[in-house]
């Protein structure tokens, strides 16, 4: 953080003035820009690597195509029989072939797993309340979430099935189950970690809980919220599958992936694992964006490189 | 306006009691700005916050702007000013510096400033360039500027200041000395400012009163006659000197005893 008192004509004045300054330069001494060394009164170009910082920008998409092509390299190099692993070309072949498969059974999934998440963060935010409101309740509270923490919640699915019967929700309780953990614990540190001044601050003027928790503990937890997010969309998912595996299920992909499994329809299944990383890949893209809008003050946005 | 009658206060622990305040008398005037100094743990922030209506008391009587500290905190009297800027990272300077004005608004005795009126005044503190700007765009001393506009913003009548300047460096920290009495000097509101500093309390106050710890009184009372507006010429004044250097010496026995 360099403070913004110089940031406003640091970088960009050389580049306007250099190109200019040649002309006057030997008239005025004071202002002898093309002399190279020696001169001390304006700040030097940033340095220009343009190779590298292209290198840089494109380095995911790099590292993506290296994964697929040493795949596809060593499949075919080695070999290996198409059941055990198929070449990704064949796998992108067969999902350009059924795309109207694959966006029915996405849509069920993402609806599963959509209802989840929000489902988990609904319990979360509302246990969090009252934990940051209330020691008796937090210290009440923590073991209850230990203990979910240390159960593979994954083997409540069947439970839900019992529960609830063929329908969305066994696979979105599931989804909510798996994002409940991690979305309590960090609304709950947003929510109390609030900074004690602050909190002073706003006492030294009577301010209700309801304000403080609205104009202090809620902005304050919207971080610790959002990285929170950023795994429970991969963890809805997750049990959005575990649901369908296991909590009967006719549809979506994690359906469409076991019932390859057990037919040995290899496109299928793989193209049920590739439809799925898109989905979470592509979702993450969008909570970025609405994270890069609503934390526009956070500095983790800023300084993250 | 802040009138303290025989005041006592306890901090009660499991395996210690400590005597934080010990039978304090004291008057402040309207318009007056009174500094308070003494060694870490004299009570002098407890003395603030039992003004402020943030800690309670065991015995004697407090009045602030004619009313109990409890009230004059409901009615939003006080201005509170913390040790950190305590700015919200998510509000931009222009709106941290309207967020006292905008809480518990509906009991406020007094007025406010308006929204020009407080952009004026960010101004003035030079952050007029600034006032759509994060608070972690800002260096530690913009940050305290906002932090003394907001409390300025809220228009109490009492302000209570809780060593707002110790986290800022000595050059920094000299500048915002003066930039307070100019705001201070705009509205005259009474002031209660607690400093580790010795020229910081000399050269803001007309009073400054020096605590001593265990049990925490007030052991000196400096008049500081000084005129207004003070200057950071009057720093090499003779008249200055002394009352420094007699504040030193009262300061010096306080933290012997």
């Amino acid at each position: 953080m360099s403070g913004p008192e110089t940031a406003p004509d640091g970088p960009g004045a050389p580049e306007t003035a250099g190109p200019a300054e040649p002309t006057v330069g030997p008239a005025e001494p004071g202002t002898g820009a093309e002399q190279p060394a020696g001169d001390d009164e304006r700040p030097p170009s940033p340095p220009r690597r343009p190779l590298r910082q292209l290198a840089v920008a494109a380095a995911p998409v790099i590292g993506v195509v290296l994964l697929f092509g040493l795949w596809e390299l060593y499949v075919r190099a080695a070999g290996v029989h198409v059941l055990t692993l198929p070449p990704p070309s064949r796998v992108l072949r067969h999902l350009i072939a059924e795309p109207g498969f694959y966006w029915e059974h996405s849509l069920i999934t993402v609806r599963e797993a959509t209802l989840g998440f929000w489902l988990g963060f609904a319990a979360a935010m509302v246990v969090a309340t009252f934990m940051a409101h209330s020691r008796f309740v937090e210290r009440a509270t923590l073991p209850t979430i230990v203990l979910l923490q240390s159960t593979p919640v994954a083997v409540l699915a069947p439970v839900f099935l019992i529960w609830f019967g063929f329908n969305i929700w066994p696979k979105a309780l599931t989804a909510a189950v798996f994002c409940y953990v991690p979305f309590v614990v960090n609304a709950f540190t947003g929510l109390r970690a609030i900074d004690e001044n602050a909190y002073e601050l706003m006492q030294s003027v009577s301010s209700s809980r309801w304000e403080i928790f609205l104009k202090l503990r809620l902005p304050h937890s919207l971080p610790y919220l959002f990285s929170s997010a950023r795994l429970c969309l991969g963890l809805a998912l997750v049990g959005a599958v575990i649901g369908e595996m296991f909590a009967g299920s006719t549809g979506g992909l994690g359906n469409t992936a076991r019932v390859a499994q057990t037919r040995l329809l290899v496109d299928q299944l793989w193209g049920s694992i590739f439809t799925l990383a898109l989905i979470g890949v592509a979702a993450n893209l969008v909570l970025i964006a609405v994270e890069a809008r609503m934390l526009r003050w956070h500095s983790s946005q800023t300084t993250r490189s | 306006m802040v009138s303290l009658r025989g005041v006592s206060k306890w901090f009660v622990g499991r395996h210690d009691h400590t005597h934080a305040l010990s039978r304090i008398d004291l008057d402040v005037s309207d318009g007056e700005f009174v500094s308070v100094i003494g060694p870490s743990g004299c009570g002098k922030s407890t003395l603030l916050r039992v003004v402020g209506g943030l800690v309670g008391y065991e015995s004697g009587t407090v009045e602030v702007a004619g009313t109990s500290p409890a009230v004059a905190r409901r009615t939003k009297q006080l201005g509170f000013t913390p040790q950190t800027p305590a700015l919200l990272p998510w509000r931009t300077v222009r709106r941290n510096a309207r967020f006292l004005s905008e809480l518990n608004a509906r009991r406020a005795v007094s007025q406010p400033l308006s929204e020009q009126e407080s952009v004026a005044l960010l101004e003035t503190v030079g952050l007029g360039k600034f006032l759509d700007s994060f608070p972690s765009e800002l260096s530690g001393g913009m940050q305290q500027r906002v932090s003394l506009v907001r409390s300025f913003v809220l228009g109490a009548p009492v302000m209570l200041m809780d060593e707002p300047f110790s986290a800022l460096d000595e050059i920094t920290r000299n500048e915002m000395r003066y930039l307070l009495l100019d705001l201070w000097a705009r509205t005259r509101k009474t002031v209660l400012f607690v400093t580790h500093s010795l020229p910081e309390a000399v050269i803001l106050a007309d009073r400054v009163l020096v605590m001593a710890p265990r049990p925490g009184r007030i052991v000196w009372t400096e008049r500081v006659g000084l005129a207004r507006p003070r200057t950071a010429a009057m720093e090499d004044d003779p008249e200055y000197l002394e009352h420094v250097s007699r504040v030193r010496a009262a300061l010096r026995e306080a933290s012997a005893r």
